[in-house]
C-alpha cells in the first residue's frame, strides 16, 4: 500500500462530477502546453472554450499546471480512465479535439507528434484511423516527426546555424587548397632537386664507365701478356674444399669415415625422398627432389674420392 | 528520434565540458557530427531536451500501460527509449483501493462514537499531563 496522501490530481479526479471529462481535460492539456508559440492566458482560454460542455465541475486551470509538470503519475491514471470508460464515439471525438488543439496554428510541434500518436494508441486507434482524421481536420497529411536529432534538420532549419557551418567548411576548404598548394610547391622543389641529383649521378657514371673501360683495358692486356709468359691451365677448385662442401651437405664433420658417410647418406635419403612428398603438393615434391639430388651427388662424389 | 545521450552513454542532465568530450571520443563519425550539431549549440539543446523528456515520459506511461507494442510505437523513437515494462499494477485500481480503505477508517471512526472519542482521548492526555507535572514538582519540592 502506497504510503502518504493523495496527489492533486487524484484528488480532482475523486472529488470530479465526471471522471472521464477530468481525465480528457488533462490529456488535452498536455497537448496544449506542448504546442509552441502560445501564451499561458491563451492556452487557459482555448481550454475552457474547447471543454465548455465537460460535466467534470472543477477549474481546468489546476489541469494545466499538472500537464505543465508532466506528472506521469497523473497522465497514467488519465489514459487509464480513458481507456475504462470511454466508447468508442467518445474515443473518436476526443482524439478529433486533441488533433483541433495540436494544429491550431497549422503547425505540429516536434512533441505533439509523439503525444498524438500516444493518445491515439491509448484510445485504440489504428494508424490509418488516426491517419484519416487528421487529414480531414487539417486538410494535409500527418508525415513523419521531424528528427532533430540529426545535423540535417539543424542545416535545414536554423540559418544562423547553417551559415556558420557554410562559413566553416569554407574556411577549411580555403586551409586545405592552401595546404595542397604548398605541398604541391614543396613536391615540385623536391623532384627538380631530384632531377639535378640524377644527373649529377649520370656524369658521375659515366665517368666511372669510362675508368672501368680503361682498368678492363689494361687488365687485359696484363694477361694476354702472362699468357704469352706462362701458357698453363686454369687451376681446378681445391677438392678438399669439394668434400668440405659436400661433408657439410651430409651433415658431418671432416674425417668422416665411409661408414659415416653411407649411414647419413640413407637417413637424409630416407628423410628427403620426393616419394614421401607424395600426397602434398607438386610443389613440395620438385623441392624435396632438388634436395635428394644434391645428396646424393655430395655421396657420390665423397665415395668416389674416398677410393 | 534517437537517444543521443543513451548513445554516448551520459545521463541527460550532464554539463557541456563532459558531453564534448565524450563527443569528441565518440568513434562513430555520423554519430559525432549528429551530437555536435544538436547538442552543442545551447539553444538546439534546449530543444532537444525538451522533446527528450516528452519522448522518454511517452516510453515509461507506455510500459505502464502495457503499450510498449502499439501500433504507433515504432522506429527509432520506439528503439530508444522504449522501457521494460513494469508489470500489470493499475493506479486506477490502487487509487481505488485507497479510497475504499479510507472510507472504511473514516466508518470505523464513526462508529466508535467520533467526536466524542476525541474529546476523551484530549481529556485523558490533560490528566496523564497533569498527574505527571505535580510529581514532578513534589520531586523537586522534596529535593
Amino acid at each position: 500500500m502506497p504510503t502518504g496522501g493523495f496527489s492533486s490530481f487524484e484528488r480532482v479526479l475523486i472529488e470530479s462530477r465526471s471522471q472521464v471529462d477530468t481525465a480528457v481535460l488533462l490529456l488535452l492539456a498536455w497537448v496544449l502546453v506542448k504546442r509552441r508559440g502560445v501564451s499561458d492566458s491563451q492556452r487557459r482560454r482555448r481550454l475552457a472554450q474547447v471543454t465548455g460542455h465537460f460535466r467534470h465541475g472543477h477549474a481546468p486551470t489546476a489541469m494545466l499546471e499538472i500537464a505543465r509538470e508532466q506528472n506521469i503519475d497523473a497522465l497514467q491514471l488519465a489514459a487509464e480512465v480513458i481507456r475504462r470508460d470511454c466508447d468508442a464515439q467518445r474515443r473518436q471525438a476526443v482524439m478529433h479535439q486533441a488533433i483541433t488543439l495540436a494544429t491550431d496554428d497549422g503547425t505540429l510541434s516536434t512533441e505533439n507528434h509523439h503525444v498524438l500518436r500516444f493518445l491515439a494508441d491509448v484510445l485504440t486507434l489504428a494508424p490509418t484511423t488516426l491517419a484519416t482524421l487528421f487529414l480531414e481536420l487539417t486538410g494535409v497529411a500527418l508525415g513523419r516527426p521531424e528528427d532533430i536529432s540529426r545535423q540535417a534538420y539543424w542545416l535545414e532549419h536554423d540559418a544562423d546555424y547553417r551559415e556558420a557551418r557554410a562559413r566553416e567548411e569554407r574556411e577549411a576548404n580555403e586551409r586545405e587548397a592552401r595546404e595542397a598548394k604548398e605541398r604541391e610547391a614543396r613536391q615540385a622543389a623536391e623532384a627538380a632537386a631530384q632531377e639535378r641529383k640524377r644527373q649529377e649521378q649520370a656524369r658521375r657514371d659515366e665517368v666511372q664507365r669510362e675508368q672501368a673501360r680503361e682498368d678492363q683495358a689494361r687488365r687485359e692486356k696484363a694477361r694476354r701478356e702472362r699468357a704469352r709468359r706462362d701458357p698453363g691451365p686454369t687451376p681446378a677448385p681445391s677438392d678438399a674444399y669439394k668434400t668440405r662442401r659436400a661433408l657439410a651437405v651430409l651433415g658431418l664433420a671432416s674425417g668422416a669415415s665411409r661408414a659415416d658417410i653411407r649411414r647419413a647418406y640413407r637417413r637424409l635419403a630416407q628423410l628427403n625422398h620426393p616419394d614421401r612428398f607424395y600426397t602434398q603438393s607438386d610443389h613440395h615434391v620438385a623441392l624435396a627432389s632438388q634436395r635428394f639430388q644434391r645428396i646424393k651427388n655430395a655421396y657420390d662424389y665423397l665415395i668416389k674420392a674416398s677410393l | 528520434m534517437r537517444d543521443l545521450y543513451q548513445r554516448l552513454a551520459l545521463a541527460p542532465d550532464v554539463d557541456a565540458p563532459t558531453l564534448e568530450a565524450a563527443i569528441e571520443a565518440c568513434p562513430n563519425r555520423a554519430l559525432r557530427q549528429d551530437a555536435e550539431a544538436t547538442l552543442v549549440v545551447a539553444s538546439h539543446r534546449q530543444r532537444y531536451d525538451e522533446t527528450h523528456r516528452v519522448l522518454r515520459d511517452i516510453g515509461s506511461l507506455r510500459a505502464r500501460l502495457g503499450l510498449t507494442h502499439a501500433p504507433h510505437w515504432q522506429g527509432e523513437a520506439a528503439n530508444d527509449f522504449s522501457q521494460p515494462s513494469s508489470g500489470p499494477a493499475s493506479s486506477l485500481d490502487t487509487l481505488t483501493s485507497r479510497v475504499s480503505e479510507a472510507v472504511s477508517l473514516f466508518d470505523r471512526f464513526k462508529r466508535l462514537g467520533g467526536g466524542w472519542l476525541l474529546v476523551a482521548l484530549f481529556v485523558l492526555g490533560a490528566c496523564v499531563g497533569l498527574v505527571g507535572g505535580l510529581a514532578l514538582a513534589a520531586g523537586l519540592g522534596v529535593l
